[in-house]
């Protein structure tokens, strides 16, 4: 399995989609968090409620947990992961070479996870630069206490573990650009709409988007379950994207 | 043809029984069944859409049978202990177009549990070193096949199975590769399987021949017995007296007619035999010749009319694997 796993680190580390989209993700995890930092306290028009102002503990919550946005990043690094084997054709040798195919899969998940831990501390690294600077400069930079660092921590959870659904998802869907499309209009169309209808409203805290939000932060959220209920519901889906990938890889035809 | 004269150290056999496989309402390959002799090189032919992909891919594992199964020495591909040090495969010429070749290569040496360095040997082998560094999408066609055949070779294996290697090659790519083949199977004694819709590309590689058409087995055998049933190839011969020469010919019991421009057209006799009855009966020639090559046109004979898959048709899964790749993945491209 080792050598399952360097040989996905070779083939991750041998062309540039993980610095286009590191640098993406840092630079996503970064400009909300300054976004969020220069909108703080403002009071908008029409008495809205607008976000809490530097030094609230409630501004440090949402801040801090503004890099689990970055999470949509990795987890088209995942999905183009395992997809590319399909969309390159390269899944042949890569099936010749290990013929028990689910080691393939569970191989791209540990190599996935694993190297989705430096990729999200380099994002919560840009997060917190861009807070302590810019907070700081607005009169309050926070202290990186337990209850930040626990914030910071469920969103790094949060970033690793979509790396490894996105490799669940592409074993699963196979097209590349297919995988990545269905993800986006999942994400950004189909989690909020259900959010926002009443009627199903309840359904939301058990989907990936809800666990995310349970994970990371209560702003703004109707019902939600506990942090840590929602890190291993997000912990299941991952489980459950992996399992499925792998059985139809196992079983499907490679033409 | 000579075979193996240097035995690899791990000679394997592989053997094919009562493989089938459906794509759909299309029999891609029915209760196909035939033997490679360690040492040998096997041509494997038929048209385009006989299911030679389709049979290759299940002998590797690749494709699931709906029957039968093939082993190397016994044991299934999916089994095997060291895949990549039993058996190489050239089924793809497509790579990750952003990774070099020697990157590729040394992937599949991680995976495998090969050292890396094994990837520049094998770049120097099929000739290759000085692009090894250069990104795979930028490679020619020629560039591909051979790295794929590098690909195949990284484990040193006894088996190489190939799939039209020759597709696609310029005449001097096709020249380098049947050199290469030759000296990877005379000289290293390895176990070759080739596919080719071309009896011309294997016939001078190949020890042996499995023919397919439509998903069967049209005839296995050398390419010596081969020859043997090809006799049947047509003598052209010339005369200003040709309706004599026939009538000679088919008084002798030989099939003769005589066509225009005083021709007569025999079969199952030689040049040498029709010459000889001419010259006894003293009918002047002014032309006598065995019409071409017998065994290709044996080889049309065997494969005529089993292009199930051929063009033109609507059937799902033009060429079997292909066809289905393309519906399964043409969204994706």
């Amino acid at each position: 399995m080792t050598a399952l796993v360097r040989a996905e680190w070779t083939k991750l580390f041998t062309t540039r989609v993980w610095i286009g989209l590191l640098l993406g993700a840092c630079l996503m995890a970064g400009g909300f968090a300054a976004l969020f930092t220069g909108l703080a306290g403002a009071e908008p028009d029409g008495g809205q409620p607008g976000l809490p102002a530097v030094g609230t503990p409630q501004y440090e919550e949402v801040v801090f947990s503004v890099a689990a946005n970055a999470s949509v990043l990795f987890l088209i690094l995942g999905i183009i992961g395992m997809t590319q084997e399909y969309r390159h054709r390269t899944a042949t040798p890569t099936f010749l070479t290990t013929p028990r195919r689910g080691r393939v899969v569970a191989g791209k998940l540990l190599a996935y996870g694993a190297a989705a831990v430096p990729f999200a501390l380099l994002v919560l690294a840009v997060v917190v630069g861009v807070v302590l600077v810019y907070a700081g400069a607005r009169g309050a930079a926070p202290s990186l206490d337990a209850d930040n660092l626990r914030t910071l921590g469920a969103a790094g959870l949060v970033l690793v573990v979509f790396a490894v659904i996105g490799v669940g998802i592409g074993a699963l869907l196979r097209n590349q650009v297919g995988a990545i499309v269905g993800a986006l209009v999942y994400l950004y169309v189909a989690e909020p709409i259900i959010s926002s209808i009443g009627a199903i409203q309840g359904a939301y805290k058990w989907l990936p988007g809800g666990a995310v939000q349970a994970i990371t932060s209560d702003f703004q959220a109707p019902d939600l379950l506990e942090p840590w209920q929602g890190g291993l519901l997000l912990l299941g889906y991952g489980l459950l994207a992996a399992l499925l990938g792998t059985f139809l890889a196992v079983r499907r035809d490679v033409g | 043809m000579t075979s193996a004269t240097a035995g690899h150290p791990r000679p394997v056999r592989v053997e094919v029984s009562g493989l089938s496989k459906t794509f759909g309402t299309v029999k891609a390959v029915s209760d196909l069944g035939f033997t490679v002799e360690p040492g040998s090189v096997t041509g494997f032919l038929g048209p385009n859409g006989a299911g030679k992909t389709t049979t290759l891919r299940m002998v590797l594992g690749l494709i699931a049978p709906d029957a039968g199964r093939a082993t190397f020495d016994g044991v299934p591909y999916a089994a095997l202990r060291e895949p990549v040090r039993t058996v190489g495969a050239v089924l793809e010429t497509a790579f990750h177009p952003a990774r070099s070749g020697r990157d590729h290569l040394r992937v599949y040496c991680r995976a495998a549990g090969l050292p890396v360095t094994r990837a520049d040997e094998v770049l120097d082998r099929v000739g290759l070193t000085a692009a090894g560094r250069r990104r795979a999408g930028g490679y020619s066609l020629g560039m591909r096949q051979r790295l794929a055949l590098a690909t195949a070779l990284l484990g040193d294996p006894p088996v190489l199975v190939l799939d039209e290697p020759a597709n696609g090659l310029d005449p001097e790519g096709i020249l380098w590769l049947r050199g290469f083949l030759r000296h990877l199977a005379h000289d290293e004694g390895r176990t070759i399987l080739v596919s080719s819709h071309l009896l011309s590309e294997v016939e001078q590689t190949a020890d042996r021949v499995v023919i397919v058409g439509a998903g069967r087995l049209v005839r296995q055998g050398s390419i010596a017995e081969l020859r043997e049933g090809a006799t049947g190839g047509s003598v052209l011969a010339r005369s200003p007296d040709a309706d004599r020469l026939a009538a000679v010919l088919v008084e002798a019991g030989i099939a003769a007619t005589r066509s225009e421009d005083g021709l007569v057209t025999s079969t199952g006799t030689t040049p040498a035999d029709v010459g000889a009855r001419a010259f006894a009966a003293g009918i002047e020639l002014h032309e006598l010749r065995a019409e071409a090559t017998g065994l290709e046109d044996l080889y049309f004979r065997l494969t005529a009319g089993q292009e199930q898959f051929a063009a033109g048709t609507t059937a799902p899964g033009a060429t079997a694997p292909g066809a289905t790749a393309a519906t399964a993945e043409g969204a994706l491209r």
